[in-house]
């Protein structure tokens, strides 16, 4: 799986990456500017009443995109710094999403307002990273157990946390929040506060998570451990104090994304973390495994593509259909993912 | 054992990567304070192997390490870099996502507060790596994270540091250029034990050498002892050695039997 051989990252490539991504994004946007008379049919039909102007399906189905993709970002950024830093592929992950949802929704019930609940939610999952790691994988590392092993137990993890939260929560859907939503019209879109308020969560949850990796010691350590583990110890990091840290984030983040998404869906249930977690990993991959910023660019991808590809679908069912196709024909492409860095092969 | 000029020392080490496989087999070294000691042997002799049972990366299964008296055997490297050992694997010894400052600045991690003036020290002893603090390890040349590995195992101000083949894959002019800037950081004070590939190379600057065969440091005497060796000269040097005597003496300073090894 993970080929401990790092060598020749192409940085001077980034920039390259970037302006690449974003004459497609513009491209995409001419596109979806000038093709949309077929679509502008159908968007009359969903366009609000209150509203002067036309929604546009697709530039709605974009936004939509871009919000799902944050919000998948938010969820899996630690599923990929958990795989930089140790190698494992964690399937529990999902688990990790829904409890965030479900500690919300049990101080929701207990009749704390939201944004506490939030809090408590992160707090939570923070603390389940950090239990997780102390009473488990740590022990795992310690005895040398490799990541592939490791993968089986987060499977056989996660079967037994999607029952445990379902115990929990009980076989129904849950809300956090019972207000309806109300939605404000921008030109030919429409949103509502509650998706606003979590794309600027979002948005700066992950900045902090950007700014944690480049301009922190700690941060910076987190890559070096991500980079070469053996040489990072030899050089004085405390590995597994590092990978401790990584565990509480990406707990806290996975919770934080939990409650989101249930906001974002205005619904949620034992198995919420586990219907994304496929596209967890998708983002991930197709961003670049391992890559800090992997995780954030795949999901992007990943959102915006399944959102804009219903315009054209006969039926939205088949909309993670594409994304998979996608991923695999970009793997084909760049094996190593959007950013992801070349492994040099021997 | 408890010479006072001893600076460290392995007792008959039995050490090995697999369970009932055992790759050094009562290896012993006794390194003096601010020595210059080469170890050469064939591929496969237990070189490298010695040098991370030294600094706790491979299991010591008998026998002892001391520093300074204190037996650090199987200690975590973490800690050995705390009391002042520093390590410059062979291969993979820098973290290529990482800048080149971000290298120095993790050699320091257990000691931020003296990390700004060891990086200015760095800088002077290399100052390449100060004009492009900011590119990325990954993008280097071999020689140039040859340096920044050395770089960083110096920033912890160590009083030992553990070389790997820093010439290996090096072009002879760079050879050249690390097997002097060893023996400038040796002169600062810092004893050095450098495994090398380039055995003449090696032995002409070093203090002292030891020879490694099977897993058993087979003998030991000064570098020009060794030299003169002819059972060293058959077994480590060789021919092509012989052949380059000439030019050897004519104050070349290219390594003559350099095998540039790309990799493992
Ligand atoms: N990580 C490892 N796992 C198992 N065996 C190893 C490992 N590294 C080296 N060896 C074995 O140990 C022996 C000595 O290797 P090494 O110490 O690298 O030799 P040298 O550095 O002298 O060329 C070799 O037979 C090699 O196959
Ligand atoms: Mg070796």
């Amino acid at each position: 799986m993970r080929n401990a051989d790092h060598a020749g990252p192409k940085a001077r490539h980034f920039p390259l990456r970037i302006a690449l991504l974003s004459t497609l994004t513009v491209a995409a946007i001419t596109v979806i500017s000038a093709v949309p008379a077929q679509a502008s049919q159908l968007a009359t039909e969903v366009a609000d009443t209150a509203g002067g102007t036309e929604t546009n399906l697709l530039l709605q189905n974009l936004l939509n995109g871009i919000t799902f993709g944050l919000l998948l970002a938010l969820a899996s950024v630690g599923l990929s710094l958990i795989y930089a830093t140790t190698g494992l592929s964690n399937f529990a992950h999902g688990e990790q999403v829904t409890f965030g949802a479900a500690a919300a929704f049990a101080a929701v019930t207990a009749g704390a307002p939201i944004l506490l609940a939030a809090v408590f939610a992160v707090l939570a999952g923070g603390a389940s990273g950090w239990l997780q790691d102390t009473v488990l994988w740590s022990q795992l590392r310690k005895r040398r157990i490799a990541p592939m092993q490791q993968m089986i137990v987060s499977i056989g993890l996660a079967l037994a946390a999607v029952n445990l939260l379902q115990i929990w929560m009980g076989a129904q859907r849950v809300r956090l929040s019972t207000s309806i939503e109300v939605r404000y019209e921008f030109g030919p879109v429409s949103i509502g506060p509650q998706t606003m308020i979590s794309m600027a969560v979002c948005i700066v949850a992950l900045g902090a998570v950007g700014f944690f990796l480049q301009r922190t010691r700690l941060g910076r350590a987190t890559r070096a451990v991500s980079d070469n583990p053996a040489l990072a110890s030899a050089t004085g990091i405390s590995v597994n104090r590092v990978i401790r840290i990584v565990w509480i984030m990406s707990g806290s983040l996975a919770a934080l994304g939990g409650v989101l998404l249930a906001l974002y869906e205005n619904t949620s249930d034992f198995s919420a973390g586990a219907r994304i977690l496929l596209l967890m990993f998708a983002a991930v991959t197709l961003g670049g495994l391992g890559h800090p910023f992997g995780a954030l660019v795949g999901s992007l991808v990943v959102g915006i593509v399944a959102e804009v590809s219903t315009v054209f679908l006969p039926t939205p069912d088949l909309k993670y259909a594409i994304v998979m196709g996608m991923l695999i024909l970009t793997l084909l492409v760049r094996p190593q993912g959007l950013l992801g860095r070349k492994e040099r092969v021997g | 054992m408890t010479d006072p000029q001893t600076i460290i020392s392995a007792d008959h080490l039995i050490a090995g990567y697999l369970p009932g496989v055992d790759i050094l087999n009562g290896c012993s070294m006794d390194v003096k304070e601010g020595e210059l000691i080469g170890v050469i042997g064939p591929n496969g002799a237990g070189k490298s192997t010695f040098l991370k049972a030294l600094f706790g990366l491979v299991p010591v299964r008998e026998g002892k390490v001391q520093l300074r008296g204190e037996d650090i055997t199987n200690l975590k490297a973490d800690k050995l870099v705390q009391r002042g050992i520093g390590f410059v694997p062979q291969t993979e010894n820098v973290f290529p996502t990482l800048s080149i400052e971000e290298n120095l600045e993790m050699g320091a991690y257990q000691a931020p507060k003296t990390y700004k003036a060891q990086r200015a020290k760095m800088y002077d002893l290399f100052p390449v790596l100060g004009k492009r603090r900011n590119q990325q390890a990954g993008s280097l040349s071999g020689g140039e994270r040859q340096m920044v590995a050395m770089a960083r195992a110096l920033m912890m101000d160590p009083s030992v540091l553990l070389l790997d083949e820093p010439s290996a894959g090096l072009s002879p002019d760079r050879q050249d250029e690390t097997f002097v800037r060893t023996r400038d950081i040796n002169r600062t004070g810092v004893t050095v034990i450098m495994v090398e590939q380039n055995a003449r190379r090696c032995l002409q600057i070093c203090d002292r050498g030891y020879v490694l065969d099977q897993g058993t440091s087979a003998y030991t005497a000064t570098g020009q002892e060794l030299l003169a060796d002819p059972k060293v000269i058959e077994l480590y040097l060789g021919t092509l050695g012989a052949d380059k005597d000439d030019e050897d003496d004519a104050g070349a300073v290219v390594a003559p039997d350099a095998t540039t090894e790309k990799s493992e």
